[in-house]
C-alpha cells in the first residue's frame, strides 16, 4: 500500500509539472501553419471570393508557366523547383489551390470541379500582362488531372501542357490508380499508423485545423518502405486540406469525372510525364493517357517515382525546358 | 486540466476492475485469477493480453489490466493500456446489464510525432448468460481526454512553430456498438466481440470503422 501511494504522487508530481503549458488543438497555428486569411504577412492574392497563398518568379511579361500541386489537398511547396524555369525567360506562377496549402480554408460542401477550374482562370487573369502572353499549365498529380480538365473545358485558352502522372483522366481511372498505388498489408507498421491515430484524434467537419493536421499525420503512408509510387521520402509541404479531399472525393464518388470528353480539340502537343519507380503507374498507363490527346509526347525520368519534380528535377528540367521552347 | 489530472489518476488509483469479457455466469468464487490472450481489429490489427483478479465481495469485482499493441515493425512505438471497473447493475434469470469504466493510457508514434494519450472507456452491456454460454450488445464510449504532442525534427523542418505540450479540451473521441458472446468449458473461455464504431459527431467513421475481438481465458 505505501508503495502504491508513492507511485501515486509520484506520478501526480510528473504531471503536475507538465501542466504548466496547455495549448488548445483547435488554435491556429499551434499544429499547421496559419493560412493567408490568418496570417496577413504571407503572400496572396484575392481573386474568384477566396485568397490564395501564392508567388511568382521571372519576368511578368514572359510567357506565363502556372504550376497545379498534386492532392488533392497538397501544396506548391514541393514544386518550387519549378521556379528554375523562371531563369529561361518563364514567369512562373505558383499557387496552393483552394482551401489547400497556406490558402484560405472553406467547407468541404462548398467545392465543385468547376470552381477550381474558374480559381485557375481567376489566377491567370490576375497575373496576364496582355492578351498575346502564352499561358502554360504544368500539373503534377492531382494538378495535372485538373490541367487535363480545364483544357478540356477550354482548349483555346491554353498554349501548352505538361503533366507528370496523372494517375487518371476520369474519376474510374483515378479509383483505379488509388487501389494500385495505395495498397498496403494489413498487418504492416505504415497501415497501423494510419488506422491507430483515430483512437487519439478525432475532429469535426469545421474543425479544419484538427483534420488537416491529422491527415498531415498520415503523409507517411506515401512514402513508406517499398511504395509502389517509387517515392524517396518525405518533401516538405505547408498544409493539407483535409476538407477539399473530403470533398472532391465525395463528388468523384457522387457524380464522377472525365475530363477526356472534348480533349480531341486540344491539338497542340501535350507533355507527358511518368517515373521509372512509380510501379502502379508505368509506360503503360502513360501512353494510354497520352492517347487520349491528338497530339502529345511521353517522356520518362529514370530512377525516380511519383514525386520526380521534388527528387529528380535535374533530369525533369531539361525535357520541360525543349517542350516549352518548342511552343515559346 | 489540473482538476482532470488530479481526477484522472484518483480514477486510476482508485477504482476496481471486472473484465469485459467474462463469462458471469461460468465464473465461480474459487476462481481468483483470470489470465486473457485475445486478437482483433481495434483501430488497426491488435494482439492484447490481460490479467484480473476477483475480490472476495457481494458482488463479484475482478481487478483487471489490459495491454495490447498494434501489429508493425515497430513493437512498441504504438500501445494501450487499460485499467477500469465493471459493476453488475441487474441481474435476474440470466439476464445481466452491467456498466464498465476504463481508465486509457496509450502511445502513438510516426515518423512526425509521438503522442501520449490519458482517457476513459465507458460502456453498459446487457445480455443473457448461461454457465455455458452468453451473448450480450454492448455501447461505449472512449474519449482521448487528454494528450501530449512531440513532433520529430522532420515535422519541425516542415514547420518549426508547431507547439509540443499538453493539449486540451479532449483530443478525440468514439462510439462504440456491438456484440459479444463467448462459449465456456472446463476453466476457460473463448470469445468474440464485434462491433461498429462511429465518431463523437455522430457523423463521421473512423478510417477502421468496425472492431472485432477474439479472446480466450484461463481462469484458476
Amino acid at each position: 500500500m505505501c508503495k502504491l501511494k508513492i507511485s501515486f504522487y509520484t506520478i501526480s508530481v510528473i504531471f503536475l509539472s507538465a501542466c504548466e503549458k496547455e495549448i488548445s488543438i483547435s488554435d491556429p497555428g499551434n499544429l499547421v501553419p496559419k493560412t493567408v486569411e490568418q496570417d496577413q504577412s504571407l503572400p496572396y492574392i484575392s481573386v474568384n471570393g477566396t485568397q490564395f497563398h501564392a508567388e511568382t518568379f521571372g519576368n511578368p511579361n514572359d510567357p506565363m508557366v502556372v504550376f497545379l500541386h498534386g492532392g488533392p489537398g497538397a501544396d506548391y511547396r514541393n514544386g518550387l523547383n519549378a521556379q528554375q524555369l523562371a531563369d529561361n525567360g518563364y514567369f512562373m506562377v505558383f499557387f496552393d489551390q483552394r482551401g489547400c496549402g497556406l490558402s484560405k480554408r472553406h467547407n468541404k460542401d462548398s467545392y465543385s470541379i468547376q470552381l477550381l477550374f474558374d480559381d485557375l482562370a481567376a489566377v491567370i487573369a490576375h497575373y496576364r500582362n496582355s492578351p498575346d502572353q502564352k499561358i502554360f499549365l504544368f500539373g503534377h498529380s492531382w494538378g495535372a488531372i485538373v490541367a487535363t480538365g480545364y483544357i478540356n473545358k477550354y482548349p483555346e485558352r491554353i498554349q501548352g501542357v505538361i503533366l507528370a502522372e496523372p494517375g487518371g483522366l476520369t474519376w474510374d481511372d483515378i479509383e483505379k490508380y488509388n487501389e494500385k498505388s495505395k495498397k498496403n498489408g494489413l498487418f504492416t507498421e505504415a497501415t497501423s499508423n494510419i488506422l491507430n491515430v483515430d483512437q487519439f484524434i478525432t475532429g469535426k467537419d469545421n474543425q479544419h485545423e484538427i483534420l488537416d493536421y491529422k491527415l498531415g499525420l498520415l503523409s507517411p503512408f506515401g512514402y513508406k518502405k517499398d511504395n509502389e509510387e517509387g517515392v524517396e521520402g518525405a518533401s516538405p509541404f505547408w498544409r493539407n486540406g483535409a476538407a477539399i479531399l473530403a470533398g472532391l472525393l465525395d463528388i468523384g464518388e457522387r457524380d464522377g469525372y472525365d475530363f477526356t470528353t472534348n480533349l480531341s480539340q486540344y491539338t497542340t502537343n501535350v507533355l507527358l510525364l511518368y517515373s521509372e519507380n512509380n510501379t502502379s503507374y508505368g509506360s503503360q498507363i502513360a501512353v494510354e493517357e497520352a492517347s487520349k490527346f491528338p497530339n502529345s509526347q511521353v517522356a520518362k525520368i529514370n530512377d525516380t517515382g511519383h514525386e520526380m519534380i521534388y527528387f529528380k528535377w535535374n533530369s525533369v528540367y531539361p525535357i520541360v525546358l525543349n517542350y516549352l521552347n518548342s511552343l515559346k | 486540466m489540473k482538476t482532470i489530472i488530479i481526477s484522472s489518476m484518483a480514477f486510476f488509483m482508485a477504482i476496481s476492475i471486472y473484465s469485459q469479457n467474462i463469462n458471469w455466469r461460468g465464473l465461480t468464487t474459487e476462481q481468483k485469477h483470470i489470465a486473457n490472450l485475445n486478437i482483433g481489429l481495434d483501430y488497426g490489427t491488435t494482439i492484447g493480453l490481460g490479467y484480473g483478479y476477483q475480490l472476495n465481495t457481494k458482488i463479484p469485482i475482478v481487478l483487471n489490466l489490459e495491454f495490447s499493441v498494434p501489429f508493425g515493425e515497430k513493437l512498441m512505438d504504438d500501445f494501450k493500456t487499460k485499467i477500469g471497473g465493471n459493476i453488475k447493475l441487474y441481474e435476474y434469470n440470466g439476464i445481466t446489464a452491467s456498466a464498465t469504466i476504463q481508465g486509457v493510457f496509450r502511445r502513438y508514434g510516426n515518423e512526425l510525432v509521438r503522442l501520449l494519450n490519458f482517457g476513459s472507456d465507458m460502456s453498459v452491456m446487457v445480455g443473457y448468460y448461461k454457465p455455458k454460454w452468453y451473448t450480450a450488445g454492448e455501447v461505449g464510449f472512449d474519449k482521448a481526454i487528454v494528450t501530449h504532442f512531440k513532433h520529430s525534427d522532420l515535422y519541425k523542418e516542415n514547420y518549426p512553430q508547431v507547439q509540443d505540450g499538453w493539449y486540451e479540451p479532449a483530443t478525440g473521441g468514439n462510439f462504440y456498438y456491438g456484440l459479444q458472446g463467448g462459449y465456456s468449458f472446463k476453466k476457460s473461455d473463448v470469445y468474440l466481440r464485434v462491433g461498429k464504431l462511429l465518431q463523437e459527431d455522430f457523423k463521421t467513421s473512423p478510417m477502421l470503422p468496425f472492431y472485432s475481438q477474439l479472446g480466450y481465458n484461463i481462469r484458476f
